[in-house]
Parts: structure tokens; sequence; C-alpha cells
């Protein structure tokens, strides 16, 4: 993989068109990284000015709400007494065979590296999901920053005009806000659950433009008074968040796919999820670092089977089609594109021809920034029931997130006395699936 | 009894216990002046600058923020300004002290810091705890009340809310108890002895489980108490343990629970099964029981340092914006207190005055070290926040936000009538605002460690409805219909910053004010709507000072 610190994951293509897209405040990244004031007190390792470099990197968290089976996505085990009806397919990478269920992305796993070993052992939905999100068994005394707030912290600007951490949630099944725990508000998801475009990003009628813009100058008059004189981080954190509203509204359009071509969405298609994908897209070329669009919902406790052919045929449309849109833009270098859920689904079909809950043996796929395409790392047993080889857990899956966007996943955290590292203690990323 | 089943342990164990070597200040001093002596002591030994005094009106600001969890309307600031200088923080101090306002406001500080964030809405604890507020209980009576109150008295039953939402997480309740009652994280200490702090043993964080592990909630949702039952954890180096019933600083409490015979064990665990599936069942007590120990042991005179020293630590931070003990939860001989004396002072008086919270407050809240400036207006580096040397800006709660705004947007005369009118009609028109405050307060952040005010909350004033069609509503019981009728805009403008900001503007504010109507002269009112926006989501409303 390239270096931790090269700036667009081993290739420059496309990073300039993306800061183009930003304009002056793009090319003002390194000063304005100097004025963040936003820094959680005691941070181990301050912002460099060498960290800048990792600003490109995104991250598309495809969340398969619910718990998707394994078995009818990434790790098939067809002819098996556990296997079900659907058939293995072969890939265009070598001797890697997914789900018949996925087509489309069988002619692109040249771009994804599967993880078929995944011990996570909670089986429940609340508790499967915090250990997913924030790659780590949560603690009562401190409230952990989920992935989308890391990535947010790490690789976002404490100025951005585009929103850090945007998160959709459609589905009433399951709904998570995410939580950017510690590292504050600052770091928290633009979270969408009712509605495409987020709340009070467009200006009232009642207000004219002019007034809207006028009384936000009398505004930060009155606050330099005040802070001019306050060394307070938290009171900088109100001119700060006030600072990025004009930019945030203007980044409104991002969340409007009528502004895509038609052959775009023509692509894309009418569904929810991959229009939800195409929003991704546009705020990750924007900049935003991380988005994440879940698909709900995989909890297949009953008809398993049919669930998963019509989940999964969305999930191969919408997936495919972001790789190639992210391909054809030259973004696909610096996206790393994720599914994951809170966990797998059993071996043993219940009587409802159902799958249950199971985190002992499941997947997950990476695809994109970092990853190396067409590898698969670790194997279940033959019927599933068990890691075979290269048990890993949520906080390996963490480090390797990291590692791909070429943060340093060792890298801590000091709240208050207690250094709190990126991913758990001890998570080594999965090198085997990186570049 | 109780006495006898205690037993101490010996731990390297010293540097939050009372024994200084220091004399401390005598006990009949005015709380005030102990901590004006202690503070000022360490500025001055560090040749640190402190900052001056606040201004009047900035006072009477910040201590009706604090003691009634909301900015004061102009009629209080009037007359503020026109009392005897030299009586009249003493009289707002104790005015409010007694008033609802305290009540309510007291109330929702202490839910902040007790309840979960997602029930900090619950209407019980709510109701316990303004019942506890209005009649001052004494904060050791409250931590029985709320750890293990009776469940046949009304209020103790909501207060045991606090339980009672933790009961099905263990860990949860360990926690949480050991942090917000006792200023002690332990949660380090449950896979292993804690790496950076001496005082904290695997020992200690599953001796504080035990104190729970035999609660349950029964299907009545009451809290039952399993008859036996044993904690049992695995070092790290591997041995397994069975741990004791020990609080944190190595007091243990024997079980008395006698050896049951597996029949008997089985007869209660069917019991238990009962209470936790059938309503109708009448909930019975083991004789032994554990959460009632923990309240004993925590409260008795040779264990209460951690009860007294947090709950003084966390009133000082709240009213400070540090804890002397900081962060609060880190109450352990690896994190000294800024100032020690003080801490030990103010422990031990807390405790002589029977937990009288209100003593505590109202001391705090008359020394001059509460009323320094936040400004720092020299080039030097302004100096370090644990010497309260210069105030600390602290956002404002939800509520104590919301409040203001709602008081801040009224017409101002409306706020007349109530220095003459009775208590009861305040009372009254007080719940109105605190009500009035439930819409708006989840729009903003729990301040917490590490607070940021959230870019959702900048969206919200600037685009959303509410605060076009309500805030800034140009009819008669509002602000800005109130300074649209005063025909000077330099009147308007003054008007405006006193209702919000209860000072003045300054010439260059005035200016920029003026200049901005200027441009806007063929719609005036429109315009005045967008000075006083301004002047809601300026940080000077957003924070205490």
């Amino acid at each position: 993989m390239a270096k931790p610190g090269s700036i667009f994951c081993g290739s420059s293509d496309h990073g300039l068109s993306r800061r183009g897209f930003l304009g002056a405040a793009g090319a003002a990244t390194a000063g304005t990284f100097a004025a963040d004031m936003t820094r959680l007190d005691g941070l181990k390792n301050p912002l460099l000015a060498g960290e800048v470099k990792r600003q490109q990197k995104s991250v598309i968290l495809l969340w398969l709400a619910g718990g998707a089976s394994q078995f009818e996505t990434w790790d098939p085990k067809p002819g098996r007494p556990t296997g079900g009806p659907y058939a293995k397919i072969k890939t265009n990478a070598t001797d890697v065979h997914i789900s018949e269920l996925l087509p489309k992305m069988a002619q692109r796993m040249n771009h994804t590296a599967i993880i078929r070993s995944l011990n996570t052992k909670i089986g429940d939905h609340g508790g499967g999901a915090s250990l997913m999100e924030t790659g780590r068994v949560s603690d009562p005394g401190l409230v952990y920053p989920d992935i989308g707030a890391i990535a947010a912290r790490e690789l976002g600007r404490a100025d951005s005009q585009v929103p850090d951490y945007v998160s959709m949630y459609t589905s009433t099944e399951g709904r998570r806000k995410g939580t950017s725990g510690f590292l504050g508000a600052r770091y928290a998801p633009m979270f969408l659950s009712d509605k495409q475009i987020p709340d009070n990003m467009r200006r009232l009628e009642a207000i004219s433009n002019d007034d809207h813009k006028d009384r936000a100058a009398l505004r930060d008059l009155l606050s330099r008074r005040f802070t001019q004189s306050r060394f307070s981080e938290k009171v900088n954190s109100h001119t700060t968040a006030y600072s990025r509203v004009h930019g945030l509204m203007s980044s409104e359009k991002l969340f409007d796919i009528e502004q895509e071509p038609e052959s775009v969405r023509a692509k894309y298609g009418p569904r929810q999820f991959a229009q939800q994908c195409l929003i991704a897209r546009r705020l990750v070329e924007a900049g935003t670092p991380f988005v994440k669009v879940a698909r709900a919902w995989w909890d297949s406790h009953g008809q398993n089977f049919e669930t998963h052919r019509e989940l999964c045929a969305d999930l191969d449309h919408a997936m495919a089609t972001l790789l190639d849109d992210l391909e054809g833009r030259g973004l696909l270098e610096n996206t790393l594109v994720v599914t994951l859920g809170e966990f797998g689904r059993t071996p043993g079909i219940n009587a409802s021809l159902g799958r249950d809950h199971f985190a002992n043996a499941w997947s997950c796929s990476l695809s994109g920034c970092g990853v190396r395409g067409g590898s698969v790392y670790g194997k279940t047993d033959p019927d599933g029931h068990k890691v075979a080889d290269g048990e890993v857990g949520a906080a390996e899956v963490f480090a390797t997130i990291l590692e791909a966007l070429g943060i340093d996943h060792e890298k801590e955290y000091m709240i208050g006395s207690r250094p709190v590292p990126l991913a758990d203690f001890g998570a080594k990323p999965i090198k085997e699936v990186l570049v | 009894m109780f006495r006898a089943s205690l037993a101490f342990t010996t731990l390297l164990f010293c540097a939050t216990s009372l024994a200084h070597a220091v004399e401390l200040l005598p006990a009949d001093q005015p709380v005030e002046s102990v901590i004006d002596h202690y503070v000022d002591d360490l500025i001055q030994q560090n040749d640190v600058q402190p900052t001056g005094q606040l201004d009047a009106n900035i006072l009477i600001r910040r201590l009706t923020l604090d003691l009634a969890g909301r900015i004061p309307t102009t009629a209080e600031l009037h007359a503020y300004l026109a009392a005897d200088p030299a009586i009249r923080r003493v009289e707002l101090v104790d005015r409010l002290l007694s008033s609802p306002d305290f009540f309510d406001h007291h109330r929702n500080e202490l839910q902040l810091l007790l309840e979960y964030p997602d029930r900090r809405n619950d209407n019980d604890f709510r109701k316990y705890l303004l019942w506890a507020t209005e009649q001052n209980r004494p904060w050791d009576e409250m931590f029985r009340d709320m750890l293990a109150g009776d469940e046949s008295d009304e209020y103790q039953k909501a207060a045991l809310q606090f339980v009672k939402h933790r009961a099905r997480n263990l860990d949860d309740l360990t926690n949480d108890t050991a942090i917000l009652f006792f200023g002690v994280n332990v949660s380090c200490a449950k896979c292993h002895d804690h790496p950076l702090v001496e005082d904290w043993k695997q020992d200690h964080y599953f001796g504080m489980q035990s104190f729970f592990s035999r609660t349950f909630l029964t299907k009545k949702q009451d809290l039952g108490e399993k008859f036996y039952g044993e904690v049992k954890f695995t070092t790290t180096g591997g041995v397994e343990k069975q741990a004791k019933f020990m609080f944190l600083n190595g007091a243990v409490v024997e079980d008395t629970t006698p050896e049951l015979t597996d029949e008997s064990r089985k007869k209660y665990d069917e019991l238990v099964k009962k209470l936790q599936q059938d309503d109708k069942v009448e909930v019975s007590y083991p004789e032994f029981r554990p959460r009632q120990r923990l309240v004993e042991t925590a409260s008795h005179k040779d264990n209460d340092e951690f009860l007294a020293k947090n709950i003084v630590n966390r009133i000082w931070h709240r009213l400070m914006g540090r804890g002397i003990v900081d962060p609060p939860d880190q109450l352990h001989s690896e994190n000294s207190p800024s100032h020690p004396e003080l801490l030990d002072w103010l422990a031990r008086d807390t405790v002589e005055h029977g937990y009288d919270l209100k003593r505590l407050i109202r001391g705090i809240v008359l020394s001059t070290s509460y009323s320094r400036s936040s400004e720092w207006d020299s080039a030097a580096e302004p100096p370090s926040a644990h010497y309260f040397a210069v105030a600390i800006p602290r956002p404002l709660s939800p509520r104590q936000y919301a409040m203001s705004l709602l008081v801040a947007t009224r017409n101002p005369p409306h706020w007349e009538q109530w220095l003459t009118r009775s208590a009861e009609d305040w009372k009254k028109e007080r719940t109105g605002l605190e009500n009035g405050a439930n819409g708006w307060a989840n729009q903003f952040e729990i301040p917490g460690a590490n607070f940021q005010v959230a870019v959702d909350e900048a969206l919200f004033f600037s685009n959303n409805d509410r605060i076009d069609n309500d805030l800034l509503r140009d009819s008669g019981d509002r602000l800005v219909g109130h300074i649209k009728e005063l025909k000077d805009p330099s009147a308007a403008i003054n008007a405006a910053f006193e209702a919000v900001n209860s000072r003045q503007p300054t010439k260059d504010e005035q200016a920029a004010m003026l200049d901005y109507l200027e441009t806007r002269k063929e719609n005036e009112p429109a315009a005045l709507k967008q000075v006083v926006w301004a002047l809601l989501t300026s940080p000077e409303l957003r924070f205490n000072y």
C-alpha cells in the first residue's frame, strides 16, 4: 500500500480536481489547520503539517443493518447442509467465489477484499452495532467515538465547508444515529433519516439573502469582541460552528441528485439505497471524509433466502454502480468503500427458513483506497460454523480501515489521564488485504 | 451491629486522605472567606496575576444563571443596580436560593449529572429531585434515597430510578455509582489493576460491583435483592478470585448471609424467578442487603471522604467551570487537587453541616474567587485554569440556554410586575418558563468535558422557522415588538442589548448596528429582528462568562 502520509493513496490523478471544487478554501488547507481551535486537550500527537496529506481520503460505509448473511454474500457454501439454495459464482479475481446473488460485484472483485474470518462474539443488535461502529466493547466510563467521527476528526478540516460526517439511515428498524463520543459535537454526524436533505440547510424565504448575510456579520462583530479576550476552546467552538453555516448551506446541493446528469442518475436507478450511494459519491467528491449509508433490514429470522434475494440485488447494484462511478472519476483510489453490519447469520437454517444472529464466523468487505483488490483473508470451516483460519475481531477491522486510510491506528487520544488508541489496544491491521 | 460487621484492610491510600500535615483553617470561619484564603494563597505563592472583579451587571447575570438557571430580567437588573452595593449581592443570593427558580435549576443540574442522557426527562426522577431540592434535603440522605430508598415511600421510590434505569446493566450501575457519588472512575480496573493509579485494583472494581450484583428488577418494576450470590473474577495472572464487599478505601463489609443449603438456594432462586415473572408476588428482602450496606459504609464517618469530597468537587466544578480535582471523576492519589486544603476544609464543613448543599453553594458564590472577570486583556499568556485566577466561561446547559432565550425575547416591561407580585404567582410564571424551555432544550448539546457547540445548533438558529416565528416575532409580547415601538433606533438597540446581554452596547457596537439599520431604512422592523438575532446567537448569551 501507499506509505502512510502519501497524499492520494498512491495515485494523484484526481486529487487536484477535488481541491478545485473547494475553491480557495481547499487551497488554503494548510493555513486553516493552524487555526484549528477545536483540538482535544492533551491530544498526544498534535496535528502536524504533514498530516494534511491524508485529507483527500474518504470512506463510504455501506451499513447492512440487521446483519447480512455471509452465506448469501461473501462466503457461500453451496452444497453444504448450511449452504442454502444459492450457488457460488466465479469473480474477476482469481480463485475468489462469491454468492450468485452478487453478480455485478463478481465482476468488480478486482477492487475488493473480503475478510471471511470475523469472530466478534456479540450477537445482539445493540451490542453488535456498538462494537462494529466503535471497534471495541463499550465501556461505561467513556463514550467512544464511532469510525465516522474518528474519520471526520482525522481526515476532515476544522473549518470544512462541507459536512465531514454524514449518516443516512432511512429505515426505522435498528436506526442508530452514530456518536462522536468524547471527540465532541464538532464531529457528530449530520444525520438524515426521513429526508434526503438535512434540516435547516436552506434559508427561510421570509429572510432576504442580504439580511441573512448582514446579520451574520453583525453576529461576528459581537462574537469577536467577546472572544478576543477569552481563551476558551469551548467558546471558540461556537465561532467555528457559526463560521461553517454558509459553507454548509452552499453544500445543500450536494444532497440533491437532480444536479447530476440524467445519464448518471440512470445508472444508479430509482431505488433509494442506490440514490443515497449517489449522494455519498457527491459528498465524497466534494471532500466529505465519511459517509454512512444504512440499508435495512437484513435481520432474516424468517425467509432468509427471499430477503437476501431482494436485499442482495439492491446491494449488488448500488455498490457496483458506486465503485464504477468512483473509479471513473478517479476517486476510488482515495475512497474506501466498506460493507459491514452488526454481525452475520447462523449456519443453521431454522424452521421459518430463516437464519438467526451469528457473530462467530462472518464476513465483511473493503474496496478501493489502500485495499489489495481480489484478496481474501481468513476462512471458515466447511459448514461455516467456526473460523478455521485467520480469526479477527472488530478491533482488527477497525485498525485495517484506519491503516487503509493512512491513519496511525495506534495514535492515542488522551482522555484525562487515560490514553485511548484509535483502534483498541493491541489491534493489528490485516496487512494481507492492504496494498 | 453495622460497625461490628466492618473490617478494615490497610491499602496504599494516601493522597486523598483528610490527614494532612497542614492545619486547616478553623471550622467557624465563613465559607466564602476560607475559599478566598486558599485560592488567593496559591495565586500569591505562584506570583499569578488574577483578573479583577466583575461589573455589577455581569455579576447579577452570573449569579442568576447559576442560582436561577436563566439570565436576569431587565427589571431584576435595574433593581439590582439601584440597590445598596454593600448588601445587594448577599440579598440577591439569599433571595434566589429560597426561590422556585433555584429549586428548579438545582434540580435540573442534578438531573443532568445523575441521569442517563436519554432519560433526562424522566418525570419520576424529576419529581423526586424537585421535592428534595425544595426542602434542601441533605446530600447523604439523597444518596441513600437514590441507592437504597424505601419503595413504600412515594419520593424515595421515585429516587430509586437511579438504580432502576441501570438495573439491567451491572457495569453501568457499578461505574456510574462510583463516578457520580464518589468521584472515582474505576472502569479501567475491571480488566486489570489500574495501570496509572496505585489505588485502584481489580478488587475495588469487583468489590463495588458486588454491592450491586444481587440487585434485580421485579416484574412490578420494583427493586429486589437476591438472597445470595458472589462476584467472581479472574485476575490478569489468571487466578480466579471471589470479590469481597469492598468499598473504595478498602473497607470491607462482611456478608452475614448464613450458609445456605442447596435446597434453600433452590427455594430462593424460585422466589426470585417468580418476582421477575409475576407482578402479583410481593417482594421480600433478605436480611443482608448489599446496597444498604454500601450506603451505610460510604456515609460512615470513617469512610465518608469520597461522598463528601465528590459532592463538594461537583458543585465547585458546576460553579467555577473546573473541579478542585479535575476531571471530577479522577479523585485519586495520582491526580492531586489544585487546592487540597480547601477541598478538605469544604468536605469537612459539608459533613459537619449535615451535607447542606445550599450552604456550600452560597459560600462559593459569595467568594471573590467566584466573581472574577473572565476577560484576559494582557499580552501575556493567561494563567493556568487551576489557579481560578481568571473566570472560566461555561457553556449554558440546554435548559439554561432555552430559558435565557425565553427571558431575553419577552417584551421587557412584562418583567416589571414580578418585583411586587407574590411568590406564588412567580412560581406559576417560573413553571411556565420551565415548560416552555422543554421544546427548545433538546436542540442543544449537554455540556461535558469535551463540549463543543454543534454546527446543527448554528444551522438551527440560522434557518429554522421557530426562531423567526417565535423568538423573533414582532408582536407586542416580544422584545422585537417592544423595540419596534421605541421609534428611536439608538434606544431600540440599547434596549435589545440590555434584554439579551444585561449591558449597554459599546460605541463600536452601537455604530455598527446603526449603520446596518440605516441600510434597511425601508423596513426597519425587519432589520431590528436581525439585530436581536445577532445578539441571541452571539457567544455572550451562550456562555456564563
